[in-house]
């Protein structure tokens, strides 16, 4: 696969930063469709920005199970009160507790390290579970 | 993401547009701005008008060049800071670190 992919209400693409540009329209079309307000689009577009963004940078290196092609997955969803979104990559995945502080004087000035961080301010729930296929994290947003 | 540049009274004034989010979008941030340094333009203002959103690699862009300017005897301004932005320096606390004005002549002018 050398492109994005779309099917229903999931987009998959390689691994590969270049791609965010396409998660991420196909993202925010979907909330629109759906009369999300833009803050609430931007927030979960933010937040789905650093998740593929880990997924690429650490996630699928290297993949889980074997040799196989390094994709990440979006899966957005919409209840009646909520916005769910899944990422998936093929990673080992992380142990959030591992991460430092951002807001810790030391860590103030640094360049990285605040993706998850973010996510967790911006979103309701998140999820992280780590399988023998991959890593899927699940990011709910109450409307 | 597009990117354009300016200079006024000697301050170069970057006028980022879209979304600043990862990826070959901000790396043309990234580039510029240490084409800059590297140029010794040592005081520079970016003008976030224009910026929908950033994630955390548009605060790291912005951080990593803060430090380098600070460094090197300049400084790093932000003009027109939207609320979103402003939400994410907040919850980040980046916001104590950071001079952010109301315009860029404001941000301009901070410089005299």
């Amino acid at each position: 696969m050398g492109k994005p992919a779309i099917s229903g209400n999931s987009i998959t693409v390689p691994s590969d930063l270049k791609y965010l540009v396409d998660v991420d329209n196909f993202v925010e079309g979907l909330l629109r469709e759906w009369g999300l307000d833009e803050s609430t689009v931007a927030d979960i577009a933010i937040s789905v920005s650093e998740l593929v963004n880990n997924a690429v940078e650490h996630g699928n290196d290297p993949p889980a199970g074997g040799d196989g092609e390094r994709l990440v997955k979006v899966t957005v969803g919409r209840l009646a009160n909520t916005v769910k979104v899944s990422v998936s990559d093929r990673g080992h995945g992380f142990d959030p507790t591992e991460i430092d502080d951002p807001l810790a004087d030391e860590n103030l000035l640094k360049a990285a390290g605040r993706g998850i961080f973010i996510v967790r301010n911006l979103m309701d729930e998140v999820d992280i579970k780590t399988t023998p296929d991959g890593t899927v994290v699940t990011i709910t947003k109450n409307l | 993401m597009k990117l354009s540049d300016r200079e006024q009274d000697g301050v170069v004034i970057l006028e980022p547009k879209g979304k600043i989010m990862g990826g070959p979008d901000a790396s043309l941030l990234h580039e510029k701005l240490h084409e800059c340094i590297e140029l010794d333009k040592k005081r520079i203002v970016i003008d976030l008008s224009g910026v929908d959103w950033m994630n955390s690699t548009g605060l790291g862009i912005l951080i990593s060049s803060y430090t380098t300017l600070r460094n090197n005897g300049g400084m790093l301004k932000l003009a027109n800071v939207t609320d979103k932005i402003q939400s994410l320096l907040t919850i980040t606390k980046l916001v104590t670190v950071f001079e952010a004005y109301d315009s860029v002549d404001d941000a301009i002018a901070s410089f005299e």
